[in-house]
């Protein structure tokens, strides 16, 4: 499958995670490593045993998206791929951290019912300590 | 292999793992378990996982309770968690961390940011890796300088912003100030 460009894969994931809104049951995978296919990086040898890690320039990353559908379901698999160039990440980054964060609902919201609790405490704490003194 | 408790250590890890290992590209000296299998993928990857599951399951009772009185039995919504993974086939290292609270993802996606920099073999953020503290604002402030670049998600960046800050104060000295609080 050929790969996205960020506005589709973007667009795409938004509706991967929307496809899972109000259902209780699923997953979604993201898949982030090197692109390192074609990108002329030698093989490595007794002189150099990881030519990886002494790189000439910048490589690009690929992040991929899957609802993690198989063998049965194979015809329901959405695949979404998409190549991020070096100059490109913070901003790609940025973009992916807000369509993550508006779809995953169903993680747990911030309690603030403990927070409350504490100052309450707090309070009755100081009230205590000004009529003892 | 290790679930982390705190994600910044998982990101120093992860770090650590892609440094040493970015692409484990074909090696002769590969293990003789691992030399029937295809060479395929074989660079140190992160995989993110969002889970949903069922609130609880329904005991007989109540399902039966359920049937009865269709809407008395109060449903609650599912429950979701994020596992973050750090794989690196050639060694098998997998370094994980695990959490079901929505207020860190946007944290646990600027350190998937901080990854893809090592991945794509950028050199580090100025200050990255010595104070914990540091770069997680940096990479808050980078997000929203970024979001104002896209026109789409500015809307949904500054409420964000806002929650986070607590208050009329601005952003950076509120969140010192919190931290301090709950440590």
């Amino acid at each position: 499958m050929d790969h996205l460009t960020h506005d589709e894969f973007f667009i795409k994931l938004a509706e991967l995670f929307s496809s899972r809104k109000n259902k209780d049951h699923g997953k979604i995978c993201l898949t982030q490593k090197r692109f390192s296919y074609g990108q002329d990086i030698p093989e490595p040898s007794a002189a150099d045993h990881f030519p990886d890690l002494n790189v000439d320039g910048p490589l690009p990353v690929l992040v991929r998206a899957s609802n993690g559908k198989s063998k049965p379901r194979r015809a329901d698999k959405v695949k979404l791929s998409t190549v991020v160039e070096p100059s490109d990440l913070d901003a790609f980054y940025g973009r992916y951290a807000e369509v993550c964060k508006s779809g995953m609902l169903a993680l747990k919201p911030r309690d603030r019912t403990k927070r409350k609790a504490k100052a309450k405490k707090k309070k009755g704490g100081a009230q205590q300590a000004a009529v003892a003194s | 292999m290790p679930y982390y408790e705190k994600s910044e250590d998982w990101l120093r890890e992860s770090a650590l793992l892609l440094q040493a290992r970015p692409a484990t590209v074909r090696s002769r000296r590969r293990p003789l378990l691992l030399a029937s299998r295809p060479l395929t993928n074989t660079q140190t990857r992160v995989t993110t996982k969002y889970h949903l599951k069922p609130a609880r399951r329904l005991t007989k009772e109540q399902k039966a309770l359920a049937k009865q009185q269709v809407a008395a039995v109060p449903t609650k919504p599912p429950r979701g968690h994020l596992l973050l993974k750090t794989f690196d086939p050639q060694s098998g290292v997998a370094l994980k961390y695990k959490t079901s609270k929505a207020a860190e993802v946007t944290r646990l996606v600027q350190m998937l940011g901080t990854l893809g920099r090592r991945m794509a073999a950028l050199p580090e953020v100025a200050g990255a890796g010595q104070q914990h503290d540091e770069p997680m604002l940096d990479a808050e402030a980078a997000a929203a300088g970024s979001g104002t670049q896209t026109p789409v998600p500015t809307a949904a960046s500054t409420p964000a912003a806002g929650t986070s800050g607590q208050g009329p104060q601005p952003g950076g000295g509120g969140k010192g100030r919190k931290k301090k609080g709950k440590r």
